[in-house]
């Protein structure tokens, strides 16, 4: 049965029939008062039957062709008042080679003579339905994909550079509630102050220079999660080679970013230990050979001398050589002490009453070259440190300076404490001899490195002073001027 | 005419007393014909080499020790370089150090102004070798050039 054959369509309207035949497009119709379904040619032909092949009849279309499951949305939709420009309906119908296939359907609905009468035309989409779900799919997976791999993208165009479009994955990592828009600086504002600058000159960098960048920044999330990110961007360019906008992603790296960082402190923390073994080898090599050498030297004289006062010269250096020996051994056992004590807990330490143990314990030394020693901790009174190492940085310092006093003049040497920022710095300063810097350099922190003509220097103080600092995480340095005096400045945290 | 010739000088620069005394002492029993000089570190050293205004006051052999105070054995092997070219004899410089240490050594084989590294305390032997050498290449200039 087709429109062909009972058709109601008449004058002018006669000659479009065997077009709409032809179409590969089915259409139907819908009588509400008979109940009847008729349809045209193309509706056999879009659900491949043979012309006749299925009886043409309601029975047919809505127990047999529809899909039972789309059948309360087409009944919905046909009963409803159809809007004029309502979007076509998709449903599932049966064909006679390929099963159940997407089509989709216009409706419309008309009063006239025969009663109410809804129709509409039919195409197969199924293809495009099935890319349609396809990509559906796809995107589910990527979204999983991207949660799982905690990967968000974002962009800023180059015409508008203050905004930025972020993904959704962008919000979850910044543990926002709402996709609201953001602004490029509000999107930096949530990494840590001293990573900010780092991003918004990368930023820069690539909108202006089309400079591609991957950097590691430091995110406080809204609910205050501290989380490592990757942000990483490509320039995209115009024919021109202009930077159009900037395509990045940002990705929670935290855990791996962590181990890293944990993994550097130990290679530091290596490295120190590696020095100061270092350190041992240097003094076996240079101290203790040279002491063993000279021993082993006067043997052999001794046994080639005869004379007494001859054996006796020789035997007086032998007293001095097992002297410097157990001096150095006293040495390596300091350097070890580093080692062993920085395990020890720190405590709180009170500067100045340790300073004024160490004045009244070098009192003589003091008293005997006239000092003046100023100790002012108000800016630090106390310290979180390892006392053992304190009281041996004071110490060493003030022996320093009391040793390489200018003999012109009084002494007076300042001990002080200053904070700035999050740091603590002692300083230590005098007006003694002063050293050339120029010519030494850090040197002076080397072992076993003198540098005035001072019959009890022996190199080694300042040496264990600054692995003491070290080992804490601080630094020393050093300012001087030869015949002015000396400025120790040290971080102590 | 070779017997008349002066004998060798010889600089020793070190800070180690005890050292130099035995190495003098070693230098008087094996009868070595030199004579001694002793500075306790480079600059000492530094300052005789630039006073020096008559070429027999310059040393034939300098037995310069690595770690001095004031100026250490690299910091003088520096400045003797640049005094060389205008040196009118043939200085030959050991190290002679108690250092084990390979940069120490390797460092000493890439100055060419330093014959050769010696490790403290010197071998008897190995002293007299050296003071052999000298003396020979001392009177074989005098054969080549005169005085």
């Amino acid at each position: 049965m087709s429109f062909s054959e009972k058709g109601k369509l008449s004058g002018d309207d006669v000659h479009l029939t065997p077009l709409i035949n032809d179409l590969d497009t089915g259409i139907w119709k819908y009588n509400f008062n008979t109940r009847e379904v008729k349809w045209s040619t193309g509706f056999y032909k879009v659900l491949d039957f043979q012309l006749n092949e299925i009886e043409c009849n309601a029975y047919t279309f809505f127990e047999h062709l529809l899909y039972h499951g789309d059948k309360p949305a087409f009944l919905n939709a046909i009963n409803n008042r159809v809007a004029e420009n309502a979007p076509p309906l998709q449903l599932r119908f049966l064909t006679k080679k390929n099963g159940y296939q997407w089509f989709e359907t216009t409706i419309r609905k008309q009063d006239n003579e025969h009663g109410c009468i809804a129709y509409g035309s039919l195409v197969n989409i199924n293809r495009y339905k099935h890319n349609d779900l396809l990509s559906a799919h796809n995107q589910v997976i990527n979204d999983d994909a991207f949660k799982t791999a905690r990967l968000g993208s974002w962009e800023i165009n180059a015409q508008s550079t203050d905004t930025i479009q972020l993904s959704t994955q962008v919000y979850d990592l910044f543990d926002l509630q709402n996709q609201l828009n953001l602004s490029v600086e509000e999107f930096i504002s949530f990494f840590e102050p001293p990573y900010r600058p780092v991003l918004q000159d990368a930023i820069n960098l690539t909108l202006e220079h089309s400079r591609p960048f991957d950097i590691d920044l430091l995110l406080r999330s809204a609910k205050n999660n501290m989380l490592w990110l990757k942000v990483k961007a490509v320039p995209v360019i115009n024919h021109f080679g202009k930077c159009t906008s900037v395509k990045g992603i940002v990705q929670d790296i935290d855990s791996e970013k962590r181990k890293l960082l944990k993994l550097e402190q130990s290679i530091n923390l290596l490295t120190d230990q590696n020095r100061r073994l270092q350190n041992f080898a240097y003094i076996v090599s240079h101290n203790l050979r040279s002491h063993t050498g000279n021993l082993q030297f006067m043997v052999n004289l001794f046994e080639q001398t005869e004379t007494s006062e001859e054996r006796e010269e020789i035997f007086s250096h032998i007293k001095t050589i097992s002297d410097s020996l157990d001096l150095t051994i006293e040495h390596i056992n300091e350097i070890v002490k580093i080692q062993t004590e920085i395990t020890k807990e720190r405590k709180m330490v009170e500067l100045e009453p340790m300073f004024k143990n160490i004045c009244s314990a070098l009192k003589n030394n003091i008293e005997a070259i006239n000092a003046r020693i100023e100790g002012n901790f108000t800016q630090c009174p106390e310290i979180s440190y390892i006392p053992a190492y304190m009281e041996s940085i004071l110490q060493n310092l003030l022996t320093n300076s009391l040793k390489y006093s200018h003999p012109d003049r009084q002494p007076v040497i300042k001990c002080y404490t200053l904070t700035e920022g999050n740091h603590i710095y002692l300083i230590f300063e005098d007006n003694g001899l002063g050293i050339d810097l120029e010519r030494y350099g850090d040197k002076i922190f080397g072992m076993y490195k003198t540098f005035h003509q001072n019959t009890d220097a022996k190199g080694i103080g300042l040496f264990i002073t600054r692995n003491q600092i070290e080992a804490l995480g601080g630094n020393i340095k050093v300012d001087s001027a030869v015949n002015i005096g000396t400025k120790f400045t040290i971080r102590l945290a | 005419m070779i017997a008349e010739r002066d004998p060798v000088n010889t600089w020793i620069v070190d800070d180690d007393s005890i050292y130099v005394y035995g190495l003098k002492k070693l230098i008087g029993i094996k009868g070595i014909n030199t004579r001694l000089s002793h500075f306790i570190n480079g600059q000492e050293a530094l300052n005789a080499l630039n006073n020096a205004n008559d070429d027999h006051v310059l040393p034939d052999i300098i037995l310069l020790d690595i770690n001095m105070p004031i100026m250490d054995g690299w910091e003088f092997m520096n400045e003797f370089a640049k005094l060389k070219p205008q040196m009118g004899k043939n200085i030959t410089v050991y190290i002679m150090s108690p250092s084990l240490d390979l940069n120490d050594i390797h460092r000493a084989k890439n100055i060419s102004e330093i014959t050769d590294y010696i490790f403290k305390p010197v071998k008897p032997n190995h002293l007299t070798e050296i003071f052999d050498q000298t003396i020979r290449q001392a009177n074989e200039n005098i054969m080549k050039y005169g005085t």
